[in-house]
Order: C-alpha cells, then structure tokens, then sequence
C-alpha cells in the first residue's frame, strides 16, 4: 500500500504556547488509522493542522507525494483531504441537502455533486428522510452522521475524524462506526481521533499514541488492544465486549 | 391631525425605511459574514449618492438609470476595500479585531469624507428631475413618482438579494461562511473570496441606498456618520445574524420615527430611533429575527 | 547561574535614580515652555498635546486597564465642557465650575455604568456609541447657539494660563491613572480585563471593578473638557460630543499602546504632531492623508510604539550592540 499522508516532524504552537512537538506518522491508502491519547494531547490541534487551519512552526506534511503544509484550509480540501471536525460544525441554519451540497464546493466535488448525493442518500437513509429539515433541528446522532455525509459529498481521499462518537449514545456510536467502517470499503483512508480507544483500536489497522504534543507509540490495532500499558492508561480495566 | 395627514406621514415613514432597510442590509452583510463593524459604510453610501448625481449632471443619466453606474463602481471598490485593508483585520479574534476593524474603518471615513470634500465641495447638492415633485393622489395622500419608484427598486433589490443568498450555491456559500467560516473553509470554501465578494456586495447596496438618498434629499460629503448610525440602529433592531431581517426592521424604523414624529415633535425623532437601539440592546439584544 | 550583586554599579544607578530625574526634567522643560518660546502656536501645540495625554490616557483607564472599549468617551468630555462653560460663564470661579463639570461626567457615567456593562464585545461598543450620540443630538437641538466668552474675557485672554492648567491636568491623570495600577484594586480590573469570567470566578466583583474604572475614566475626560471650555472662545456647545474625539482618543492610544502608561503619552505627541504638520504642509489633502496614515499604522502596528519598541529592545541586533556599549563603559553583573 502506497504512503497516502506522511507527516514528518510536525510542530504546532497556538501562539507563545507549543502544542505539537516533533510529530511524525505515516497513513497508508485505504487503511484506517486511529490516534488515541489523553485529553489535551493534542489530536486535535494535529488534524487541525493537517487539515490547514493551524500554520505549523516547523515540520512537513505531504500528502500524494506533495507537500501540503501552509496551505489554506480549502487548498487542502480540493486535494482531497476532508476532516469532519470535533463537535460537528454544521451550518445549523441551513437545511440537510444545503449542507451536503455545500460539502461538494470544490470543482472536483461539484461534477459529481448530483451522483454523490444520491449515493449519501442511499447510504444514509436518515439524510434523504430530513432532506428540508434545518440542521439545526437534527439529533446529535443525526447531526454526526450528516457531517460525515457532508465529508463525503466532497469526494475525500483521505477523511479525518475528530471524535465521531462525543456526546452520542452507545448504540448511535455504533451507527457511527459502521459507516465509517462501510466508508473505508469503499476505499477511502481514515484517520481517526476517538476518546473511545476501544472501539478505535478495533476498527483501525494501525494506531499512534499521542501525549502532550509527542507520538509516545505505535503500532496495530489489535496489538495495541492487547498491550497491557495501553489497556491501563486508555482503555480502562474493563474489558472489551464481545464485537458484532 | 387629520387621517390624511397621518396617512401621508406613515407613507413618507415607509418610503425613508426602505432606504433605511436597504443601507442597513449592506451593513449587516459585513456585519454577519466577516464580522467586521465598517463604520465607513455611510461614507460608502454618500459616494454612491455623488455618482448618480454626477452621472445626472454631466450626462444627463436618469439617476435610477444611472444605478448601472454606480453599482459596478462601488462592488469594485468594495473588491479593492476588502483586498487592500481589511483583509488584514478580518483575520484577528476577539477585541483586537473589534478595535482595529474600528479603528481601520474610522481612518477609511476620514479619508472617503475628506476626498469627497476635496472634490465634490461642501455644497448639498440635489436632483431635480422631470418628474421631481409629480404624483399621484390616492385617497388623499399624495404619492410622488420618486419615492414610489424608490421603494420598488428597494423591494426589488430585497428580493434579489434573498434569491441570491438562499437559492444560488455562491449565496449558500456566504451565508454558511457567516455560520462557522471554519466549517466552511473545511468544506471546500474559499472563504476570502467570500469575504471579498460579501464587502463588495455590501457596498453595491451602499450605492443603492445612496443613490435613493440623494433622489429624496440630496447629498453632501458629511451624511456618511449618520447613515453609518442609522443602519445600525436598524441592523441591531433586526438581530445582527439576520441579513435579511434588516430589510423589514428599516420599514419598522422608518415608520416609528415617522410616527413619533407626530406625538413628539420632528426634532425628537432622531433620538427615537437612537433609544429603540439601546433598548433593543438592553432588553432583546438579539434583535427581532436573530436567533441567540 | 550567576550571583546578582545589585547595589552602586553605574546600570542600576541609570535605572534607579537617572530615568525618574530625566522625567523630572521634562516636566520642569514642560513648565517652562511659556517661558522659554513666545509663540502663540507653540503654545497651543503643547497645549493640545496635553489636552490629548488627558483624552487618551483617561480613556486608556477605562479600555486599557479595564479592557472595555468604550465609543462614548465624548459624552464625558462633552458633559464636562458643557457644565464647566455654562457654570463659568454664569459668574462661577473656574475652578468650581471645572470640578462640577468632572463630577457631572462621573454622575453620567455611573447612571449609564451598570446597565450599558450589561453589555458584551461589539454590542458594549456600539451601546456606548448609542448613549454619546443620543447626548450629542440632545444638546445640539436644545443648545444648538454657539458659546461666546464675552469681550472682557477675551481681551484679557492668558493662553499660557490654559497651557498649565492642561499640564497639570495631563500630570494629574497619568498620576491617577499610576497609583491606579498601584492600587488594591489594580489586580481587580486587570483580571477582568484579561478574563472576565475567569475573574469573577475568583471572586473579583466585575461590575464593581468596571465601575471604578469607568468613574476615574469619565472624571478625567469630564476635566479635559472643562479644560476645552476653558480654553475655547467662542464653539458650538455641542462640539465635544462629537465621535471624533472618541475616535482620537482610540488613535492616540492605540498608537503609543492600550494598556500601558507612557502610550497615550507618546501617541498624543505623535497624533498631534502629525496633524498640525499635515495641515500646515498639505492643507488641501491633510485630512485624506491622515486617515491613510491612521489607516497604515493601525495595520502595522498593532500593538503600538510601546510594543514596537519592546520588540526592538528584544531583537538580536539592538541587544549586540547594547552589550557591546555595556562592556565598554560598566561591569555589569550578568555579563562577563
């Protein structure tokens, strides 16, 4: 599998105060990658910063073989890296199909926005139910699963996810999870952030641990399941209940 | 008072707020999407006004014909507005970018004000057209030609604008920016396009509002504060996340003052419209259509 | 780790008693200026000056310290010039009618404190812009004549009198606006102006502490204008009210630095430097030129000439050379 995203000794500061320290990892095309890590870690600020809202101090990211860092925000979306951020960020006062054509703004995204929807609504019935619904209106579920909706509308390579599964009940959070699942078939990367390391590490190939700013480890999903440290620190004594 | 003389006045009340609406409208568009208070917005207007009346008096352009004119003019400066100066700001968070949008947007009035004052004089210069003065009569009140074309082409400039922002993909666009311009980035906007097309929107209906100004009174290089104030006591007065809104809370404002006119005294009614504003803050700062 | 020993080496001698002496010295220079030029425009140029350190740093009280930034400063400078002149040129001694007018401005401001505080952000700006413009049309349709000293007064017209009083007045509120830092309460409005609700949180009483430096900010601005009404012979009383002297207020200290307290000090020079030179060299175009000035400095410093000159004193050159100066003519103790 070719390197789709390669980042390499990424630092990140929000003005005087540093965030992100010497951060490097590697995403492989069509594999679903998690990053895992206390609160504050700083997994979000790194796909913020992947995905252009934060310039970082020093460091690369290059995706496709380019570099991509320093771009603008929207640059980066027409390249085809789509992040869906943390606490949804719908345009609340516009209807459901509004914002899933919204998601298709880029040129690429626009000639296929006809065919694209059909399919989001195919995919995600609850969408095409809503279709004039204010999205502000939607349940928390429902606002989640029509962000990555409106993820997909823009045609993504590779989709970033920051904390899918905040605030959701557990058996919306499996919804969640299987699309994102069904997504990843259908050949789009993950990159997923998730405070709910169980279920990330059992759906991702890969993971990296984050803390305080720095990749503190790495390694495959089911392993990292199964390392005892890991377990204490992340994934709590409990252990994992029986997978569907 | 008799009923024709309260007719007439409420009329003139409605005529003055669709100007109120549209200059307002302007403002809010900036105000909403690049949250950025222009408070040379007036000088914006007063420039619209001069073109029509110099287009009038040097080429003898009909001035509602000459709104060809001016509006390319002032989306044009608006373009080169935003790109040179405040593109700078519109970046900035918090108080930083309230003071410095004030600050930038004050040093922009004196400098509009200034050069207007330098080419145009100081004189109040009107338009007297043909059918200045002319009429019809409906029930007793009397409906001049201007002010009636000058709220049809408030309206229709109105619903243009809600076609334009809740219909076309560009319109979606801008108001999505005004949501969460981060969400919109995110999404594939360019959000300084967005900006830059929002400004120069914003002063297209500047020149708009100008030009009906200065049909119904004239204009001088000094009318910018005031009309700078007066949009937006009606942009708080519709809820600063309502663009839109606007529109009908300046035909509210203009016939309240038009009203209070009558009970209190014409010289009053200025501060009228400045107490609404506070109370509006005070008691619903969310306006009449904002949501919280 | 090197040992710091303080005492009677040159460096901390310069610090400890040759910057206070040089101030010293150029407020004496100050006072003498009467003395030392006889020129009716110097003069006045200085007294603008000092009536612009009062204007700015009386609003930086307010917007610096507290961190709320007021659009209705004029009312206050407007309400103190409107009281002083009325109640001078009734036959009251000035100097009455002078603090009459400060308290007037302090009465205004707190009837219009608590509920314009109520207020956030933007909102607080354009409510207190609201109130100033409200007072402004309200006096200029019930007092709409122009105020004439009457003829005695301006025979024996005595503008080096007006210049000291604006001293002093100048002297007075950087003093007030120093001990206010120095004060119990400069921890208070500080916090609130950095994190209101963190503050509150603390315990800090916000309205309290944002009260305090609204009533210190409006007297002074209320004295500036009775110093205006002093010094003015003959205007329209609803002049001050004008948003332009808000406005300059804003430049001023924006320009020197909010927050600190020799800015408005510098910003008033410069400001008022600038725009008797602009008008006098480019009268046509002074004003247009101004505001691309104001425009230009608002983008390229943000943080003002205090700023700018901490970034200077930090930057790599200026400290090469610094130490190269200190090792030739003091031993200093942190650098061998």
């Amino acid at each position: 599998m070719p390197i789709l995203l390669s980042v390499q000794s990424l630092n990140v500061a929000y003005g005087d105060l540093q965030a992100l320290w010497d951060v490097s990892l590697a995403i492989n095309e069509g594999e679903v990658v998690a990053l895992i890590g206390s609160n504050g870690a700083g997994k979000t600020t790194l796909l913020r910063a992947i995905a252009g809202l934060h310039r970082p101090l020093a460091g690369t990211v290059t995706f496709d073989g380019s570099p991509i860092q320093g771009l603008p925000a929207y640059r980066i979306v027409e390249r085809g890296i789509i992040l869906v951020p943390e606490g949804r960020r719908l345009f609340g006062g516009l209807s459901v199909l509004e914002n899933l054509e919204l998601g298709a703004y880029t040129r690429r995204a626009r000639a296929k926005r006809a065919g694209m929807l059909q399919r989001v609504y195919d995919v995600l019935p609850v969408l095409a139910e809503r279709k004039h619904q204010r999205a502000n209106t939607l349940s928390g579920g429902q606002q989640q699963i029509l962000a990555i909706g409106r993820a997909m509308m823009g045609l993504p390579r590779l989709l970033m996810l920051d904390e899918p599964s905040l605030g959701l009940a557990p058996m919306i959070v499996e919804n969640i999870f299987e699309i994102v699942k069904m997504t990843n078939e259908q050949g789009v990367t993950i990159f997923l952030v998730e405070q709910n390391a169980n279920r990330a590490l059992e759906l991702a190939q890969r993971a990296y641990i984050l803390e305080q700013g720095r990749v503190v480890g790495t390694g495959g999903g089911m392993e990292l399941l199964g390392n005892e440290s890991v377990r204490q620190a992340y994934l709590g004594t409990i252990p994992t209940t029986d997978k569907t | 008072m008799s009923l024709e003389s309260v007719m007439q006045t409420l009329l003139f009340g409605l005529f003055v707020g669709g100007i109120y609406g549209i200059a307002a409208m302007g403002l809010a568009l900036v105000f909403g999407v690049l949250k950025v208070l222009n408070v040379a917005h007036g000088e914006l207007l007063m420039f619209g006004g001069y073109i029509s009346f110099w287009v009038f008096t040097t080429l003898g352009i009909d001035p509602f014909v000459s709104l060809l004119i001016g509006i390319p003019a002032l989306f044009l400066t608006g373009l080169i507005l935003d790109r040179v100066v405040f593109r700078h700001v519109v970046r900035l968070a918090g108080e930083e970018k309230i003071k410095n949008s004030l600050l930038i947007s004050f040093g922009l009035t004196l400098v509009l004000q200034n050069l207007a004052l330098r080419v145009f004089t100081a004189d109040d210069r009107t338009i007297q057209v043909a059918y200045t003065g002319a009429g019809v009569s409906l029930f007793g009140v009397m409906l001049p030609f201007a002010r009636l074309a000058s709220l049809i082409i408030a309206l229709v400039t109105i619903l243009v604008i809600h076609f334009f922002l809740r219909r076309s993909y560009p319109g979606k666009a801008i108001l999505a920016t005004a949501e969460d311009w981060e969400a919109a980035e995110l999404a594939g906007i360019n959000i300084h396009r967005v900006y830059m097309m929002t400004f120069a929107l914003g002063a297209s209906l500047a020149a708009i509002a100008g030009t009906l100004v200065t049909i119904a009174y004239g204009i001088s290089p000094t009318v910018g504060l005031a009309w700078t104030l007066k949009a937006l006591i009606v942009v708080v007065l519709a809820g600063t996340g309502s663009i839109l809104g606007a529109f009908p809370a300046g035909l509210l404002l203009g016939v309240v003052e038009a009203l209070s006119g009558i009970l209190v005294g014409a010289s009053y009614r200025e501060v009228i419209g400045l107490v609404i504003f506070l109370a509006v803050l005070l008691l619903r700062p969310q306006g009449l259509f904002g949501r919280t | 780790m090197q040992e710091m020993t303080l005492p009677s080496t040159p460096w901390v001698w310069y610090r400890r008693w040759l910057a206070p002496a040089l101030v010293v010295l150029l407020i004496m220079l100050a006072g003498l200026i009467p003395k030392l030029v006889d020129k009716q425009n110097v003069w006045n140029l200085f007294f603008l000056i000092c009536l612009n350190i009062t204007l700015g740093q009386s609003w930086n009280i307010l917007a610096g310290f507290a961190g709320q930034t007021s659009l209705g400063h004029a009312a206050f400078f407007g309400i103190g010039s409107l009281v002083t002149r009325l109640l001078w040129l009734d036959s009251v001694p000035f100097i009455a009618a002078f603090l009459v007018g400060g308290l007037a401005a302090v009465a205004f401001a707190m009837l219009i404190g608590a509920p314009t505080f109520r207020l956030r952000g933007a909102y607080f700006s354009i409510g207190t812009l609201g109130v100033a413009e409200v007072l402004r049309i309200t006096v200029s349709q019930n007092l709409p004549l122009i105020s004439t000293m009457p003829a005695v007064q301006i025979a024996g017209y005595d503008l080096p009198l007006r210049y000291y009083a604006a001293l002093g007045l100048a002297l007075a509120t950087i003093a007030a606006a120093w001990l206010l830092l120095r004060s119990q309460w400069s921890l208070g409005i500080l916090a609130v102006r950095e994190d209101e609700e963190a503050a509150q949180a603390s315990g800090v009483h916000v309205l309290r502490h944002k009260l305090l430096a609204l009533a210190i900010s409006a007297f002074f601005a209320g004295l500036a204008g009775g110093i205006f009404a002093f010094q003015q012979i003959s205007y329209y009383l609803s002049a001050p009210f004008d948003p332009t002297w808000t406005f300059d207020a804003l430049l001023i200290v924006f320009f020197g630095g909010l927050g600190t307290l020799v800015g408005p000090v510098l910003g008033a020079i410069f400001f008022v430097l600038v725009h008797e030179q602009l008008a006098v060299r480019l009268v046509d175009v002074h004003q247009v030129i101004f505001g691309i000035l104001f425009i230009l400095i608002v983008l390229v410093f943000p943080g003002g000439l205090v700023e700018a000159w901490e970034r200077l004193k930090k930057s790599q050159r200026l400290t090469r050379v610094k130490n190269a100066i200190r090792r030739s003519l003091f031993t200093h103790p942190d650098r061998t």
